[in-house]
C-alpha cells in the first residue's frame, strides 16, 4: 500500500502538462509584463531621470550666468572706483594747483604792495629831504646872518654857500648810508 | 477536488478523545496531488487544482502591472511609486549586484519572473490551496528557461568553446589542479545549478505547505466539542495552540514565500551573468 502510494505519488516527477502550461504562463507574462508594462514603466523612470538632470543642467547654467553678471558688476563697480579716486586725485591736484596759484598772486600782489609801499615812502622821504633842505638851508643862512651879521646879505652869494654845504653833508651821508647798506 | 483528498487524508470524524478510538492521520504527500478533473492525459496526472491556480497567478501578475502601468506621469502617484519601487528593487537588489549597469536590460525579465513566482507561491496563502510551486514542474520549467537562456546568452557573447571554457576552466589556478576543477565545475554549472535551482524553490514551498498542514489538520483533530466537558475544553486549548501555531507560521511562510521568489531571481541575475562577459 505505502510502495503503491510512493509510486502514484512521486513529488520528482515533472508532469509535462504542467510543465507546458507553465511556461506559456510564463510567455503571457513575457508578452504583457516583460515587454509592455516594466518597459513603460523604466521610460517613465528614465524620463523623469533625465527631467531632472535637466533641472539641474538649467539651474547650473542660470547660476553660472548670474556668477557673469555678478561679475560684469563687479568689474563695472571697480572701474568706477577707479575713475572715481582718478576724479578724487585731480581734484586734488587742481586744490594744490589752485591753491599755489592763489598763494603766488597774493605773493605777487603782496610784493607788488610792498613795492608800492616803497616807492611811495622814497617819494616822501625825497620830498621830505627837498623841504628839509630849504627849510634847513633858510634856517642855516638865517643862522650864519644872525651870526656874521649882514655880511652875507647877498643872497645868491649866500646860496651858493649853503649848496655847497648841502653837497658836501650829501656826499658824506651818502658814504655814510652805503656803509650802512 | 483538492479539498477532498485533504480531507480524506484527514479523516474529519475522527477527533482527539473520540469514542472511535482511531488516532492523528498527520497529512501525506497525497495533499500535493488533488484529484484531477480530466484524467485522461497520457504520462500526466491531467488537469487539476495546479493549473487553475497558475491561471489565478498569471492573472494576478497581469492585473498588478497593468494596474501599475496605466496612466504613468512624471509626477508619480502613490499607485505609480508602488510599481516603479518594484522596479526599481529588482534593479538594485538584483540585477545591479549581480550584473552592473550591463544587466539593466534584464530588469524587465526578472522583474517578471520576480512577480510570477511571488503569485504562484503566494497562491498557498488562500485558505485550503496549495502554492503553485509546490509541483516541481513549475520551478523546473522556471530553472529551465533560464539554464537554456544562459546557454544561448553565454554562447552568443563568448563564442561557443569561449563560454565553455570560460566556465569550465576557472582562470587563476596552477594547471594540474584543472584536473580535479574541470570535472566538479563541468558537473556544478552545467548539471547541479539547474537541479538546485529549481528544487530549491520546489522544497520549501513543499515544505512550507505541509508545515501549514501539520497545524491545520492537527488542530482539527485536537478539537472534538462533543466529549466531556472538561476533555471538551482541553481540546479546544490544544486546538488554540495549534491555531496560534498556524498564524504563526503562516507570517513566516509569507517571509518565505518572499524570500524564495527574490533567491530564485538573484541565482537567476548571478548565472545570466557569467554569461554576459568572461567571468572573475
Amino acid at each position: 500500500m505505502l510502495v503503491e502510494l510512493a509510486a502514484e505519488y512521486n513529488i520528482l516527477r515533472i508532469d509535462w502538462v504542467k510543465f507546458t502550461f507553465g511556461a506559456i504562463a510564463l510567455a503571457v507574462v513575457y508578452l504583457f509584463v516583460v515587454r509592455k508594462a516594466v518597459p513603460r514603466i523604466m521610460s517613465v523612470l528614465d524620463e523623469r531621470h533625465d527631467a531632472i538632470e535637466g533641472g539641474i543642467e538649467r539651474a547650473k547654467k542660470a547660476e553660472a550666468e548670474a556668477e557673469e553678471i555678478r561679475e560684469q558688476y563687479r568689474e563695472k563697480l571697480q572701474e568706477t572706483q577707479r575713475e572715481y579716486a582718478q576724479e578724487l586725485e585731480k581734484a586734488k591736484e587742481q586744490r594744490a594747483a589752485i591753491i599755489a596759484e592763489a598763494r603766488e598772486e597774493a605773493q605777487v600782489e603782496a610784493r607788488r604792495i610792498v613795492e608800492t609801499a616803497k616807492a611811495q615812502i622814497e617819494a616822501d622821504r625825497q620830498q621830505a629831504m627837498v623841504q628839509l633842505r630849504n627849510e634847513i638851508g633858510t634856517l642855516s643862512a638865517e643862522l650864519a646872518s644872525r651870526i656874521v651879521g649882514e655880511t652875507l646879505s647877498d643872497s645868491a652869494a649866500q646860496s651858493r654857500v649853503i649848496d655847497r654845504f648841502l653837497d658836501e653833508l650829501e656826499r658824506s651821508e651818502d658814504t655814510q648810508q652805503v656803509e650802512v647798506r | 477536488m483538492s479539498a477532498d483528498a485533504r480531507i480524506l487524508a484527514a479523516e474529519p470524524n475522527c477527533h482527539l478523545f473520540g469514542d472511535n478510538g482511531c488516532g492523528f492521520t498527520p497529512p501525506s504527500i497525497g495533499m500535493f496531488f488533488p484529484e484531477p478533473w480530466y484524467a485522461n492525459i497520457a504520462g500526466s496526472t491531467g488537469i487539476d487544482l495546479y493549473l487553475v491556480l497558475l491561471l489565478v497567478a498569471v492573472g494576478a501578475v497581469l492585473l498588478l502591472w497593468s494596474w501599475f502601468s496605466k496612466k504613468l506621469s512624471l509626477v508619480p502617484g502613490r499607485r505609480q511609486s508602488v510599481g516603479e519601487m518594484l522596479v526599481l528593487f529588482i534593479r538594485d537588489q538584483i540585477t545591479r549586484p549581480t550584473m552592473g549597469a550591463k544587466g539593466d536590460r534584464f530588469i524587465p525579465f526578472l522583474t517578471g519572473v520576480f512577480t510570477l513566482i511571488l503569485a504562484m507561491n503566494f497562491t498557498g496563502l488562500i485558505p485550503g490551496m496549495l502554492p503553485v510551486n509546490s509541483n516541481l514542474a513549475f520551478p523546473a520549467m522556471l530553472a529551465g528557461v533560464i539554464y537554456v537562456m544562459t546557454l544561448v546568452i553565454g554562447i552568443r557573447n563568448q563564442g561557443g568553446w569561449g563560454y565553455f571554457r570560460n566556465q569550465i576552466f576557472p582562470p587563476g589556478m596552477p594547471k594540474p589542479i584543472y584536473v580535479l576543477v574541470t570535472p566538479i565545475e563541468i558537473l556544478s554549472v552545467f548539471l547541479i545549478r539547474p537541479v538546485t535551482h529549481a528544487l530549491r524553490l520546489f522544497a520549501t514551498m513543499f515544505a512550507g505547505s505541509l508545515l501549514l498542514g501539520v497545524f491545520a489538520y492537527g488542530g482539527w483533530y485536537m478539537l472534538n466539542l462533543t466529549a466531556e466537558p472538561l476533555l471538551a475544553g482541553v481540546s479546544v486549548l490544544f486546538s488554540g495552540a495549534a491555531l496560534l501555531g498556524y498564524l504563526a507560521f503562516f507570517l513566516f511562510e509569507i517571509l518565505i514565500m518572499l524570500v524564495q521568489a527574490f533567491i530564485f531571481t538573484l541565482l537567476a541575475g548571478l548565472y545570466l551573468n557569467d554569461s554576459l562577459e568572461a567571468a572573475h
